[in-house]
């Protein structure tokens, strides 16, 4: 039987391990991928899905869902815990933890997950290779290895204002390079 | 006090927080801009889902099959261990334990409380999962079956660490008839609890038991039993 991601989010939210099963079925490839490439350890990536998973599992019923599709939700999660580990850094508070808070809501997620089904990896690659050398490397020092707005500007010696077009601009460009390739219109929230 | 940021320094931080930029510093003024703004909620959640698809440009790094052994062990046995807690430890522990302990928050406990004994009888209507207890000479442990049958967890404390040549093997005994090996016992993280997912239904079998066998396992069990348990009533 295929689950929606909307019907996994109902099952984690009723506390089911089955949901827990069904969200690592679909995600777990994504999770390891995202942990091993930050910290390019096995065991240490391993150790980072498995304490992600189960801190969906131990929150369940207090996660905040709103804030975007399952897919980004969890990819989220594993890689602000693979940014810690890998910075020794576990006192961060980001928007986007969503172990408190609101009651867990439905997610406009079933677009999305058609969205990363269609596009495969080659395309995003290409995508991302179109961007100008110093918004991709901006974007990836920043998403795989953890550096902040301010560490950006210092190590790539442009002024702040500069890193935060620089992010913008890519993913802005990215958003229209991705449309183009799909079918299906770019889902709105 | 009025919002001192426009959309468009907004969206700049919004971008910046998607791929996990953003200044602590920062992180209050957004969140009380996207608090007051549709708009900007919307494309916070944009941001979001399309940083969500930067991973899908690597190379896929397919988890090894212990990974989600290892998590199902833990969930199931936390899930029987929760479903016997009396009913006034199980809304504590969905209360999150970081909150500060206000006046504001011991209300909120409080009702939290009453509200889950209502909740909780409604959540009873459904059978919790079926656990069976299991234990030998030094072992004692746990058969924990979800509640749609298909699938148990066996966690077990107290057993010998093995040299590297053997393994404890799991067994299902039915009524009659030859054991079934069904899966091979795997030790806890830091001395953890011993853990093994059983695959499939337990409807056939009278109990279960778990021996010391060569790495590879045996097509019978070859050794005295270290531990085991019956499946009747749970």
């Amino acid at each position: 039987m295929h689950l929606s991601d909307d019907d996994i989010v109902r099952s984690i939210s009723a506390h089911s391990p089955e949901g827990i099963e069904a969200l690592y079925d679909r995600y777990g490839g994504l999770a390891h991928t995202v942990a091993l490439r930050i910290l390019g350890d096995r065991g240490a990536a391993e150790d980072v899905v498995q304490e992600s998973f189960l801190a969906v599992w131990r929150r369940a019923a207090t996660f905040q869902a709103g804030r975007g599709s399952l897919r980004a939700w969890i990819c989220t999660i594993v890689r602000n815990r693979a940014i810690d580990r890998l910075r020794g850094d576990r006192h961060r508070t980001r928007l986007d933890t969503p172990m408190e808070g609101e009651s867990i809501e439905p997610a406009v997620s079933d677009p999305w997950a058609a969205v990363a089904l269609e596009l495969s990896g080659q395309e995003v690659r290409k995508a991302l290779d179109e961007l100008p050398a110093e918004q991709r490397q901006t974007i990836e020092l920043a998403y795989y290895a953890g550096y902040s707005q301010s560490e950006i500007a210092t190590k790539m010696e442009v002024p702040l204002g500069t890193v935060k077009g620089r992010v913008r601009i890519a993913l802005d460009k990215l958003r229209t390079s991705l449309a183009d390739r799909l079918e299906t219109p770019w889902p709105t929230q | 006090m009025a919002d001192p940021m426009s959309c468009e320094e907004a969206t700049d931080l919004l971008a910046l927080d998607a791929v996990g930029a953003l200044e602590a510093s920062d992180r209050d003024l957004i969140e009380r801009h996207v608090a007051t703004c549709e708009s900007c909620k919307r494309a916070a959640a944009q941001y979001a889902d399309l940083a969500s698809l930067l991973p899908a440009a690597l190379e896929v790094a397919p988890p090894p099959a212990r990974l989600r052994r290892r998590l199902m062990a833990q969930v199931y046995a936390e899930a029987t261990a929760s479903a016997r807690l009396p009913w006034w430890r199980r809304v504590l522990a969905a209360i999150p334990a970081s909150r500060t302990f206000t006046a504001v928050g011991a209300v909120a406990v409080v009702a939290a409380i009453v509200f889950g004994i209502f909740a909780l009888a409604g959540r009873n209507a459904s059978p919790p999962p079926v656990a069976y207890t299991v234990s030998g000479t030094t072992a004692t442990g746990t058969l924990a079956v979800n509640t749609a049958g298909t699938q148990a967890v066996l966690t077990v404390k107290g057993l010998a660490a093995l040299p590297s040549t053997e393994a404890y093997e799991v067994w299902l005994i039915p009524p009659r008839g030859s054991p079934k090996g069904v899966a091979f016992l795997s030790p806890g993280l830091g001395g953890g609890p011993w853990t093994a997912v059983v695959p499939g239904s337990l409807a056939g079998y009278k109990s279960i038991a778990a021996t010391v066998e060569p790495a590879g396992g045996s097509p019978t069990p070859s050794n005295t039993e270290v531990l085991s348990g019956q499946l009747g009533e749970s």
